[in-house]
């Protein structure tokens, strides 16, 4: 049964990765939210280091964009595992602060939604 | 004068029972501290080694008393990591609630399961448990599901592990106790 179960769930957990893997695709851009609402888009490499203080619900989170991907640098948060996360530069990846309820998540933009937001 | 009030005197088996109950209260409570205080893969991942004392006390105490202790460790655990009453806490008990749930169920109605099916299951659930209170609660992101198959993979891997841990040493015990 124990083997039954382990089975099964490796399958279905390799299924639906494999699905939400088709939609990690597109010019990776930087997503910036504090709860519901989107705080700010960049993109993930820009030419010059983007500094980006994020306010919260406990406080202002310091967010850096440079060449080596996005990294939380200052957070109001006990645990700072958020800042203990380092560097996230691949599309999916995501840098999460919950006391302060900032997300920050590396998203494949198709180039039309990108003019939108140049727009 | 009032007579002397008589007070009925437990019998010796609940007394250890409920002796063996605080005992690995103790020694979950500081699993719990333990892991919170290493480095772990992620900000979402935990080893659950703590949870293998809950698996324990479900097969040598009983329901009731592995629901208690799995509740009881995490407030205890909090209150000495400093994370009580914070997000943290929300998520973990939370999360803990539904585990232990998910693996009372199983060791009830699923027929032919082992401890090793039950914390597998109950680490899958734990950690589903965990995003659903992020995105519902804290993070209104569906994004943050992307993060999810595989941490969901690590916990198979840990809740097996768990599983064949709390395995053998209810084995030991049961051995020793004849």
């Amino acid at each position: 049964m124990d083997r039954t179960l382990l089975m099964i769930a490796t399958i279905t957990i390799a299924l639906s990765w494999q699905w939400l893997s088709q939609h990690l695709h597109g010019i990776p851009m930087i997503h910036i939210y504090h709860g519901k609402t989107l705080l700010a888009v960049y993109p993930l490499h820009p030419k010059e280091t983007i500094h980006f203080n994020a306010k919260g619900d406990i406080g202002i989170s310091k967010i850096i964009i440079n060449q080596d991907g996005v990294r939380m640098i200052d957070s109001p948060c006990t645990t700072k595992r958020c800042i203990l996360s380092g560097h996230r530069h691949h599309i999916g990846d995501m840098i999460a602060c919950v006391p302060n309820r900032i997300l920050i998540s590396i998203q494949g933009t198709e180039k039309s939604q990108l003019d939108a937001i140049s727009e | 004068m009032n007579p002397p009030i008589h007070i009925p005197k437990p019998p010796l088996h609940t007394l250890q029972k409920q002796a063996q109950w605080l005992g690995l209260l103790v020694l979950a409570s500081g699993l719990h501290i333990f892991e919170a205080s290493i480095p772990s893969l992620g900000p979402w991942f935990k080893l659950g080694i703590a949870n293998i004392i809950t698996l324990i006390v479900l097969v040598r105490i009983g329901i009731g008393a592995a629901i208690a202790l799995a509740i009881a460790r995490v407030v205890i655990g909090a209150f000495f990591i400093g994370t009580m009453f914070t997000p943290t806490f929300v998520i973990s008990l939370s999360a803990t609630i539904v585990a232990t749930s998910v693996m009372v169920f199983a060791w009830v109605f699923i027929p032919r399961i082992s401890l090793i099916g039950v914390s597998l299951l109950g680490a899958l659930a734990h950690m589903c448990a965990q995003f659903v209170v992020v995105e519902q609660l804290f993070i209104q992101q569906h994004a943050l599901y992307y993060l999810l198959p595989p941490l969901l993979m690590l916990s198979c891997a840990t809740g097996w592990l768990n599983g064949a841990l709390a395995m053998y040493i209810t084995a030991q015990l049961h051995t020793r106790s004849k």
